[in-house]
């Protein structure tokens, strides 16, 4: 592969570019639906950009008590992570990277997105920001117990019989199974874990009732309580694309159709990503209410874990 | 050549008799001898990388040329493989990290010389444990470095708790070094020999219910050794008072004597640890130590008593992956155990480092320390990355090759087991990121109180040695793969050949031990990802630039009233309106609040399980031993 392709690839398709018109579209569309579900017109669907154009031309103040470096560097390295995360999930097949373990990789650079939101309200200062990242972290707590049990699921599913440990962590691996065989949501043993997941995308995106980090009303933004100007936008940006990411995964995971034509493939993966988008972020936000710090960590590790671990116990069993 | 090992044993023990003789006079002289001698016993360990891990030697040395006479050995044997020169080299970079550190960091203390002298006794101790060929002076340097570190954890005896933490350690040490003497006579009343290589040789074919016995002692004392669970609270007793230098030894020295001693025992000694019980023991220990210790560790709000209990939880991956018994697991053991032993060491060194400057390891006191300290911050943002397993630090390396091993397990055996030792170990890890947050957050970030307004950055001469660890940190989670090569794999084909071990010592056969085979599942090329992520934010920084209008700057120099607004105890005070935290609704004062919530019987029962009262953690140790006898009893 020459250097172009590459390049190519990782700045436009299924790259940056890509990946950023995709986010745009699913945050854009979500707040329209919303909106609509709670009778009101809703903003332009462009508003998530015009809102990072905006943040980008504010003035970026820096609290005293605040460690300049971090406080600065850990949205860009947030967002960093989560666009190369965005690069190791196929699209129509197609993904930049394809290593043999992208799950657990995943899995870390989607932690590590998470961390620099926390380290970087932590070196703000701010008690808000200290309230908040507790709650990013109890949160984090929560969804990585089920997401690890829906990984070895789906894995080991893939995996039985196919390579050598049994267990496949690789998104590719799994793509061409679910080829073979038909998306791996029609498994019936592995509907729990996609229920799971639905329930995981939220909490790990951040998104309206488990957005206990943020909480406007309780802390005031919790962890981006100190940000302003173009630190924000990069939040927010990593945010927007947070939600893409996750979709996209989801679909990769459960929901992979490959037709042969790369654009119909194309398409069909942002109809299904739109689709998981309503079904996990939107549809709770319109009609859910916040939930408290204690509520979500008892739902994720009960409900949610005993979901993910019947298909885990299900799978290995051979069902 | 095979004189090396029992001179750098040598030159430890006389460093350490040397010291006591010219230092007492001046601190100057003691300290060069002290550095002569960790320099002179590093140099020949690495003098022997070359011949042991490339070209595949076995170094064989018989004091006193007591050579085995017709396969019997009489004599005292000194054998170094690649295992052992892997715990060697473990052992003597951490003590001439731990030794050059405490030059400064102990410079204000009194009796320095009796400090060194401690020092190089457990350092040769340490030294001689992990290269003895026989089985007596395993025992025997486990009581030299038992009773040095006793003493030096009530080193500085004025602190509070000193003599009780090392009161604690040495009566459940005494357990542990009981318990290996014990299995020793065990095994000398049933295959008459001492010498490790001829027990690797018998050991097999003599298995009886006295053998089992053994087994099981010198299982619970080598685990004794690692602090595993039961033992796990006097670890923390002993870190939160030992200096930051004695810490490190203990955590990353210390421990990994327990982990060479289970390694040597369960794949050399008696070679079972291809047999499933045996692996379900070790694996299950290493699994119940790993999630008990991190979630205790929740709960601390001392700083290093913290860390002690990560420590001990990662020692609790490394016994983990050793009990798979296959070469991937064996050769993440390893991995995560020198790992352990870099970031491990950083993290007290840094913890060292606050202490030294501000006087306090309170987490609930300390706060923002990153404007005053932002070189020691940056130190400890690379060790609490590497030990959460954050890429591309070595603890996602090893900890990579340690999933990786589990699943193969699981794979090839079929075994649920393995996968819930996988979930345990993925979810230890979030915790232990989690529980560094909040390291990171009430101790170099947050609200600076009042009075560490004046802090200063720590000497250059206690920061090198930190800066040394964290670029060992950085290129071993860089380098995997070469790392692999070149050290992992001898270290573990030597473990795993015990004829070979046999053979060598013995001189039936001189054939090499070879390297383990293993493949990972999926290379992890760090570099790659790093070129990527650098260039990512590359492009970004373009972006961001280009977009940019003016320069951000921070706001003028703080007034001198604005930065006492806050009342001298105020942490989270702002959200209970001058309430005591403990009557307020809001969980803000405990970062882990909804967590701990919801898991309060949980925490409560390991809160009073953790009594501090000796007698119970001796009875513990006893149960422990207990159930290990009857578990092999009944199983093997």
């Amino acid at each position: 592969m020459s250097v172009l392709t590459i390049l190519g690839k990782v700045l436009i398709f299924p790259g940056l570019l890509f990946t950023l018109l995709a986010a745009l579209w699913l945050a854009g569309l979500d707040r329209k639906l919303v909106a609509r579900m709670q009778r009101r017109v809703g903003p332009p669907l462009l508003q998530p950009w015009y809102d990072y154009l905006k943040c980008c031309g504010k003035e970026t103040i820096i609290p005293r008590k605040a460690n300049r470096t971090v406080f600065l560097a850990a949205p860009a390295l947030g967002l960093a992570s989560i666009f190369v995360t965005a690069m190791l999930i196929p699209v129509g097949g197609v993904s930049i990277f394809s290593g043999s373990a992208d799950l657990v990789v995943i899995l870390y650079l989607l932690t590590f997105a998470s961390v620099m939101l926390i380290i970087g309200s932590a070196a703000s200062g701010s008690p808000f920001a200290g309230v908040g990242l507790s709650r990013e972290m109890v949160a984090m707590i929560s969804y990585e117990l089920p997401f690890v049990l829906v990984m070895l699921a789906v894995g080991r599913a893939a995996g039985d019989g196919f390579c050598l440990a049994g267990v496949t962590f690789s998104l590719a691996d799994l793509c061409a199974w679910q080829s073979a065989n038909g998306p791996m949501i029609f498994r019936w043993s592995l509907l729990p874990a996609a229920i799971a997941m639905l329930f995981i995308i939220p909490c790990e995106v951040g998104q309206q009732p488990f957005d206990i980090d943020e909480a406007e009303t309780e802390i005031c933004e919790g962890v981006l309580a100190e940000y302003s100007g173009r630190p924000l936008g990069q939040f927010k940006m990593m945010h927007v694309i947070k939600m893409y990411v996750m979709s996209s995964l989801f679909c990769a995971m459960f929901l992979h159709i490959e037709t042969g034509f790369l654009l119909a493939d194309v398409v069909i993966h942002l109809v299904l990503c739109t689709l998981v988008c309503f079904v996990s972020m939107s549809l709770p936000h319109a009609i859910t209410a916040r939930f408290k710090v204690e509520q979500i960590f008892r739902f994720y590790w009960t409900t949610v874990t005993a979901l993910a671990a019947v298909s885990l116990i299900l799978v290995w069993c051979g069902v | 050549m095979e004189n090396l090992p029992i001179l750098a044993i040598m030159t430890l023990f006389m460093g350490a008799f040397l010291n006591s003789l010219l230092g007492r006079r001046s601190r100057k002289v003691g300290n060069t001898v002290v550095f002569i001698a960790m320099a002179l016993a590093l140099g020949m360990m690495l003098a022997l990388i070359r011949p042991v891990f490339f070209e595949g030697r076995t170094i064989c040395y018989w004091m006193g040329g007591w050579a085995p006479d017709a396969g019997w050995a009489y004599g005292i044997g000194l054998e170094v493989d690649a295992l052992s020169l892997f715990f060697g080299l473990i052992v003597t970079i951490a003590v001439m990290v731990s030794g050059v550190y405490s030059f400064t960091y102990m410079a204000r203390d009194d009796s320095q010389v009796n400090f060194y002298t401690l020092f190089l006794m457990l350092s040769g101790a340490v030294l001689g444990l992990v290269l003895s060929g026989d089985l007596f002076n395993v025992y025997v340097m486990v009581e030299i470095m038992t009773f040095s570190a006793v003493a030096l954890t009530a080193f500085r005896n004025d602190y509070d708790g000193a003599l009780e933490g090392a009161f604690k350690y040495l009566v459940v040490g005494s357990i542990g070094s009981t318990s290996l003497l014990v299995g020793t006579i065990l095994v000398y009343a049933n295959l008459h020999t001492l010498n490790m290589a001829q027990i690797a040789q018998l050991a097999p074919s003599h298995m009886n219910a006295t053998m089992v016995t053994a087994f099981a002692f010198l299982f619970v004392g080598f685990a004794t050794k690692a602090f595993l669970f039961p033992f796990q609270p006097l670890a923390a007793d002993a870190h939160a008072v030992a200096p930051a230098s004695i810490s490190l030894m203990i955590s990353g020295v210390l421990t990994k004597c327990g982990v060479y001693g289970i390694i040597r025992l369960t794949y050399d000694l008696f070679q079972n640890i291809s047999e499933s019980t045996v692996s379900y023991l070790v694996t299950g220990f290493g699994m119940v130590t790993m999630f008990i210790c991190v979630t205790m560790a929740f709960n601390q709000h001392n700083f290093k008593r913290l860390l002690a209990f990560h420590s001990i939880s990662q020692v609790g991956y490394v016994i983990t992956a050793v009990g798979l018994g296959t070469p991937l697991g064996l050769s993440a053991g390893l991995y995560h155990a020198i790992n352990h032993t870099l970031f491990k060491g950083l993290l007290f060194l840094v913890a060292g480092a606050v202490q030294h400057e501000t006087g306090s390891l309170d987490l609930d006191d300390l706060g923002g320390l990153s404007k005053n300290m932002p070189r020691t911050t940056a130190l400890f943002l690379i060790g609490a990355a590497s030990i959460s397993g954050l890429p591309p630090f070595n603890g996602f390396a090893s900890k990579w090759m340690i999933y990786q091993a589990l699943f193969e397990k699981a794979g090839s055996t079929g075994n649920f087991f393995y996968i819930l030792a996988c979930v345990v170990a993925l979810l230890t890890s979030v915790l232990t990121l989690a529980s560094f947050i909040k390291v990171t957050q009430s101790v170099f970030f947050g609200q600076r109180r009042a009075k560490y307004a004046d802090v200063k950055e720590c000497p250059a001469a206690m920061r090198l040695p930190m800066w040394i660890l964290a670029i060992f940190c950085v290129v071993l989670g860089l380098f995997p793969e070469q790392f692999g090569n070149w050290f992992l794999r001898p270290a573990a084909g030597a473990a795993l050949n015990a004829e070979a071990y046999a053979a060598q010592m013995l001189g039936g056969s001189t054939a090499a031990a070879g390297a383990a085979e293993y493949t990972l599942i999926g290379a992890w090329q760090p570099i790659v990802w790093l070129l990527l992520l650098v260039l990512v934010c590359c492009a970004m920084t373009i972006v961001a630039v280009s977009g940019r209008r003016s320069e951000p700057e921070p706001l003028a120099e703080p007034d001198v009233e604005d930065e006492q607004v806050l009342p001298e105890n105020a942490k989270y005070e702002p959200f209970f309106s001058g309430e005591e935290s403990h009557y307020s609704q809001v969980g803000g004062s405990d970062l882990f609040w909804g967590f701990k919530e919801n898991l309060k019987k949980y925490f409560s029962f390991w809160h009073d399980w953790h009594s501090g009262i000796v007698n119970d953690y001796a009875l513990y140790g006893v149960l422990c031993l207990a159930a290990v006898l009857c578990y092999c009893a009944v199983f093997l």
